[in-house]
């Protein structure tokens, strides 16, 4: 049905990512860019460009390693 | 050679903990002196329920520790990281400079007065957070009957 399409959700991390501090220790911080099975949100979702992006993912594979956070949830 | 900062995160087997922490923190102090490094800080971060089990274990206490090593020693100390059974596992990660507030935190653990609480049983749920208290929100009086002296309503 053309038109009639939700309206996609706005991303995470807001308009401008701002280069943010992201630290494999402050997992609830980390959580809110996974989704509820442990998974990293795609850069569509959490809205980083792509050296943010990269750095979440090395901050979530760092909380996985010490088991702070899943890797399957 | 070459010094550089390294942050390290080690996860300690909570029976060694228990037994004396004091102990448990030599376990990655006395490896570190071994391979020659130049100690900055360690300090317990935290105590937690693991994500997934690690080395059949659910529950680990968190050793974050701060030192400058020589690069030709990293390699040794790896070793003997993984080697060591009382060590669940490490995380090393060069950093730039100590991160703010992180030697006084360090410090505190120095104090006489300092105990680090006893680890839960190994299957123990995470300790849940209070949740936050809401601004203006009033303490709420709930009336408690009183049991021994209830009033029969006659019909």
């Amino acid at each position: 049905m053309v038109g009639n399409r939700r309206a996609p959700a706005p991303p995470i991390a807001g308009k401008n990512c701002d280069d943010p501090i992201l630290d494999y220790k402050d997992t609830d911080n980390l959580r809110r860019f996974l989704t509820t099975h442990g998974q990293i949100l795609s850069r569509k979702r959490t809205g980083y460009c792509t050296q943010c992006q990269k750095a979440l993912k090395l901050a979530v594979k760092r909380a996985r390693h010490v088991g702070l956070l899943p890797f399957v949830g | 050679m070459t010094t550089r900062l390294y942050e390290t995160m080690v996860l300690l087997d909570n029976q060694v903990v228990r037994e004396d922490w004091s102990k448990a923190k030599g376990v990655v102090t006395d490896l570190l002196a071994k391979h020659g490094a130049k100690l900055h800080t360690a300090r317990r971060w935290d105590e937690k329920r693991l994500a997934y089990p690690i080395r059949g274990k659910r529950r680990a206490t968190f050793l974050i520790t701060y030192f400058e090593i020589g690069n030709e020693h990293i390699h040794a100390l790896r070793r003997d990281f993984e080697l060591n059974e009382r060590v669940l596992r490490y995380l090393m990660l060069r950093v730039e400079k100590l991160p703010e507030g992180e030697a006084e935190k360090a410090q505190l653990e120095q104090a006489a007065d300092f105990a680090v609480p006893a680890p839960p049983a190994d299957d123990a749920p995470d300790v849940e957070k209070p949740a936050p208290r809401r601004e203006g929100a009033e303490e709420l009086e709930v009336p408690v009957p009183d049991l021994n002296n209830l009033a029969v309503e006659e019909v």
